[in-house]
């Protein structure tokens, strides 16, 4: 798995928590690029092109944001957010600035790497989807069939309503990504609005029913409180 | 905000009361024809205004207003303002001091108040940063201790002895983790005296988001769960009943001795969700059971040294997060052995959409 061309730039001004993070991330093979403020981190991308940028959102001289903001002007590399902040306004924040994921402190080695393995694959993913648009997507035993619009968990076809479907269909061409409640209904119905969010909630309960999926044991589609749903990447 | 309308609401109560006094005025003087009884209906609505409204503007123009309006309308000469007759300007007087004895006496007991409140949150937080303190020993001497040991004994430690260190300081390390999360939801709700923030949570989604987490911390524990096949709304928030949640099944785990079933139930009753963590362990002790949810707080003397066994702020931490939401939170124990812990929440009226 592990892939010791990936360059990874992280920016956090905390000493320990860089040591620790370098040392896990080599420990896997990673090249480490790191920066203490946001100011050099800026410099540092334009420099190095990462395939990766971890961020921290606290820095001394400005916001984490404003790195995120810089880089998705022109590209779509994964960045994950590294932050103490533990309220979900932070967190739909940065995802609706174009931020792939976050991990919030404390965070164990495990947790970190399976984000970044993600983070990668991820990257990778949304441009074989942007390169083939219909064909298929597989994950485990789901398939779906973008050209036919059918979804099939094993052999049996999950039978879908239209909405159901463009859900499950824009949560694998993101796959691994955590996509806000806005982002998916904009998505889907195009426009936000009101009762959005309660329809999508509606919906997503008939998906997790037609799946199959218990609570403590969603295996395809992942839903994190008050941010948003996910298609399970890799993350066990 | 809140300053505007206590304004505009005591604005309304004063002219009202002033309005109703009229009204009764007119109908004593035209209907059963007496005048003598008018003044004391205007005073009687000074009282009123002073005691119902904050401060004591309402109360002396109520006063003005009542004396002007008995002078002025109902007494003789009618419909002229005369301030030679005694009479009128000692109704007057009497007006005005009631108003302003009545607001102060009002304004002192609403202050009173205020301040008995303010005083014991202020020993509740006392208490509370006395038993975090103790809370945070604990844990901080072992990872302390274990992380010198191993910079200065780096060579003559066995392996199994430093892997066994090491998991000291990760064991620790995640009950610091706990009180920290447990902190971070009290000031969540005492920040800013700001009502909680209330968003629509479907039930099975926070269900599953909390096996998902206790599961992360307790690999090994199987939870039963029964929740409505149908879909659930209820507005919460989320993240601190994930806590509640959380904090009552970890509070089995640790302390439910011989416990071989635990089990999470909600069901519905009217508008309200009954949430039910059950467990079959050794119960709850009769010296423990009427304070569980205040005990830690309210202990003034320190717990026994080293006792990590002691339910932590973590039970405190549930009752406040209900009460916040207002719901209510009980446990008791099982005639067949274990005890049950049940919070209540208001489901939400779901007649209206779709």
């Amino acid at each position: 798995m592990t892939n010791n061309k990936y360059k990874i730039l992280l920016v956090e001004d905390e000493g320990n928590i860089r040591t620790l993070v370098t040392t896990i991330l080599e420990a896997e093979g990673y090249q480490v690029i790191t920066a203490e403020t946001c100011l050099s981190a800026v410099t540092l991308y334009a420099s190095h092109l990462p395939d990766l940028i971890i961020l921290d959102l606290g820095l001394p001289d400005k916001d984490g944001i404003h790195l995120l903001k810089k880089v998705r002007e022109d590209s779509l590399t994964p960045i994950i957010i590294l932050s103490a902040r533990t309220e979900e306004r932070d967190k739909v924040e940065a995802l609706d600035m174009g931020a792939n994921d976050y991990i919030t402190k404390p965070f164990g080695s495990a947790e970190l790497l399976a984000r970044v393995r993600t983070a990668l694959r991820n990257g990778r993913h949304s441009a074989e989807v942007g390169k083939f648009p219909g064909g298929k997507f597989k994950l485990k035993d789901l398939v779906i069939d973008y050209d036919a619009r059918q979804v099939f968990i094993g052999n049996d076809e999950i039978k879908l309503t239209q909405t159901e479907y463009n859900i499950v269909a824009f949560l694998s061409e993101h796959c691994g990504k955590m996509m806000t409640y806005s982002a998916i209904i904009k998505a889907i119905w195009g426009y936000p609005d009101e009762g959005g969010i309660k329809k999508l909630q509606v919906n997503m309960a008939n998906i997790r029913r037609k799946f199959g999926a218990t609570p403590g044991k969603a295996s395809y589609i992942i839903n994190e409180l008050g941010v948003g749903y996910r298609m399970n990447g890799e993350r066990e | 905000m809140k300053k505007i309308s206590s304004y505009i609401k005591d604005s309304f109560i004063t002219v009202i009361i002033l309005f109703l006094s009229f009204l009764v005025s007119l109908i004593f003087q035209h209907v059963f024809e007496v005048q003598e009884h008018i003044t004391t209906v205007f005073v009687f609505a000074v009282f009123l205004i002073s005691l119902w409204t904050n401060g004591y503007v309402y109360g002396i123009a109520a006063a003005i207003i009542g004396a002007l309006a008995v002078n002025y309308a109902f007494t003789f000469p009618f419909f002229t303002l005369n301030f030679t007759i005694p009479v009128n300007i000692i109704s007057a007087v009497i007006m005005i001091v009631i108003a302003v004895l009545t607001s102060t006496l009002t304004t002192k007991i609403k202050n009173h108040e205020a301040v008995k409140t303010e005083g014991e949150k202020e020993r509740m937080r006392a208490n509370l940063l006395r038993a975090v303190s103790h809370d945070l020993r604990t844990p901080l001497t072992t990872i302390y201790g274990s992380a010198s040991t191993l910079l200065e004994n780096r060579e003559t430690l066995r392996e199994e002895q430093r892997i066994k260190i090491l998991q000291g300081i990760k064991e620790d390390s995640e009950w610091l983790i706990r009180i920290v999360e447990n902190l971070l939801s009290i000031t969540r709700i005492d920040s800013g005296k700001v009502k909680i923030i209330k968003t629509s949570t479907v039930l099975e989604e926070l269900i599953d988001s909390v096996i998902i987490k206790f599961k992360k911390r307790y690999p090994d524990q199987e939870v039963e769960i029964d929740i409505p096949s149908d879909i659930v709304v209820i507005p919460m928030d989320a993240i601190l009943i994930e806590q509640v949640i959380i904090n009552i099944l970890e509070n089995a785990v640790q302390h439910a001795e011989n416990m071989t079933k635990l089990s999470l139930r909600v069901f519905i009753l009217g508008k309200q969700a009954i949430f039910e963590i059950k467990d079959d362990g050794c119960g709850i002790s009769d010296e423990q059971l009427p304070n569980i949810f205040t005990g830690y707080y309210e202990n003034t003397g320190e717990p026994p040294d080293g006792q990590k066994r002691n339910a932590g702020i973590g039970l405190s931490v549930c009752a406040t997060i209900i009460k916040a939401h207002g719901g209510d939170i009980s446990a008791e124990n099982i005639k067949t052995g274990g005890a049950v812990f049940r919070f209540t929440l208001m489901t939400e009226d779901n007649s209206d959409d779709q």
